[in-house]
């Protein structure tokens, strides 16, 4: 716990990583943010709201003061509250530009009421309502992060809508969060493991990877991804399967974080398999974590393992290496 | 992974009007229960009609074509929500392959509708 309050990039957790865990009943809330600190895989600890706290966005008395005491009795710090773009709750009907922003601020309270200094939003916001958000966001002392996530990248027209708007509004409560799917090497090996283990054909599989690590528009090469397996007969089933890796992982170099450095106020390090020697085979963290390092970034990097979507890993297992792994790099070039 | 937790292990029990399987909500955070659809019920690979299953959750009962409008009610996520279904009547210890079909829209990624199947092999009890 002594690099809680050193400068620079600090470890923690999102509870979002243990989502097999959580959603299996194996651990309650208060027991997964205790292990958090027993394992030594904080200090920050981040939380989904709609994952951890019943009656979200609402917040109980008795939940807020019941989290008030764990974080007390586990030393560990609140880095970040996960928020949704719920714009689809009625699906036939978006909200308007008005109920969204009321949904959003609701979301900024709770954030507050449970002393998290920032937000993870959701780019379904929109630029429009994030700024008619930031003088709540100002008011409760609560950031506004917006998550960089694939197939977005730090220089994606999504996101330079987002850019501009920031740097005409100036406040510094707006930011961004970069998701580390968006600058990876590979495609997550298990992810491919898992779909064999369902009957999808080795070489359709190899076919995938081959129009992934093409150059271009992720989305129009995966819809050239499945023109071609389908002119070769495979299965749609088995072809459809395969198409979420055109927007899990994107191909962004690590270096275009650079582009939006001044304003990143929190990192989701996502990660999936390890090699043998320890290194996270579908993002290069010794390439990644030197870029913020080197800008002199300082706020928490929360370990985001999202395997879960496709097996049942042990996710306390997984973030244990991923801190064994950044707290190495991190040793060698953090002084 | 969600795919073998719709129906919950040890999830199938005989009642007085059928059976009920207890099932989950198949992602990670709660949902309103307008974005979740009971896409099918099958019992020994039999489809059973919708008309004869209903939902229980947060204390109430709701027929499958009543989630849609329920945009302020939610399936939290740790909860289990019970499936009623008029049937021939099952018998307690009894053993039966019971397939759910679950689906949810998350209301934050347009277009999406995950729809998720677990078929399992349970003794009622």
């Amino acid at each position: 716990m002594t690099t809680t309050n050193a400068k620079g990039l600090k470890l923690g957790t999102t509870l979002y990583s243990l989502t097999t865990q959580f959603h299996a009943r194996e651990y309650s809330f208060e027991e997964l943010v205790r292990k958090v600190a027993a394992d030594g895989i904080g200090p920050g600890l981040e939380v989904v709201g709609f994952q951890s706290i019943r009656g979200f966005p609402k917040v109980s008395d008795e939940f807020a003061e019941r989290f008030a005491a764990l974080i007390e009795e586990t030393g560990l710090v609140p880095s970040c509250l996960g928020i949704n773009a719920d714009l689809r709750i009625d699906p036939d009907r978006p909200m308007s530009e008005d109920e969204s922003l009321a949904y959003h601020i609701g979301q900024l309270e709770a954030a507050a009421r449970l002393g998290f200094p920032l937000v993870r939003y959701q780019y379904p916001a929109g630029p429009a309502v994030i700024e008619r958000l930031a003088p709540t966001a100002e008011k409760l002392g609560v950031k506004l992060g917006l998550e960089v996530h694939a197939p977005h990248h730090a220089n994606h027209p999504d996101i330079l809508a987002y850019r501009e708007m920031y740097e005409r509004v100036g406040s510094p409560y707006l930011g961004f969060i970069p998701d580390f799917g968006a600058t990876a090497r590979a495609v997550p090996p298990s992810f491919f493991e898992a779909q064999a283990d369902n009957g999808v054909p080795a070489d359709l599989i190899e076919l995938a990877k081959d129009y992934w690590a093409r150059a271009g528009e992720p989305y129009e090469r995966r819809d050239a991804y499945i023109a071609d397996a389908r002119g070769r007969g495979f299965a749609d089933r088995h072809i459809m399967a395969l198409v979420i890796i055109f927007g899990l992982f994107s191909r962004a170099t690590p270096e275009s974080w650079a582009d939006i450095m001044p304003q990143v106020i929190h990192i989701h390090g996502k990660f999936f398999d390890f090699d043998d020697n320890g290194q996270e085979i579908a993002v290069d963290y010794e390439r990644i974590l030197p870029v913020f390092v080197a800008a002199g970034y300082d706020g928490f990097m929360s370990s985001e393992y999202e395997g879960h979507m496709w097996n049942d890993a042990d996710g306390f297992d997984k973030i244990r290496r991923h801190h064994a792994l950044c707290r190495g790099i991190l040793d060698r070039i953090q002084p | 992974m969600m795919d073998h937790r719709v129906v919950s292990d040890g999830g199938l029990f005989a009642s007085a009007s059928g059976f009920d399987v207890d099932v989950r909500l198949p992602w990670y955070r709660s949902l309103p229960l307008s974005v979740v659809e009971v896409v099918e019920v099958a019992l020994d690979g039999h489809v059973i009609a919708l008309e004869n299953v209903t939902f229980e959750l947060n204390g109430e009962t709701l027929r499958p074509a009543e989630l849609r409008p329920r945009t302020d009610d939610y399936w939290y996520v740790l909860d289990s929500a019970l499936l009623h279904v008029a049937h021939a009547p099952v018998a307690q210890g009894s053993t039966h392959e019971v397939c759910v079909t679950i689906a949810v829209r998350p209301p934050y990624i347009q277009g999406l509708n995950r729809i998720v199947k677990t078929t399992k092999t349970l003794t009622a009890r």
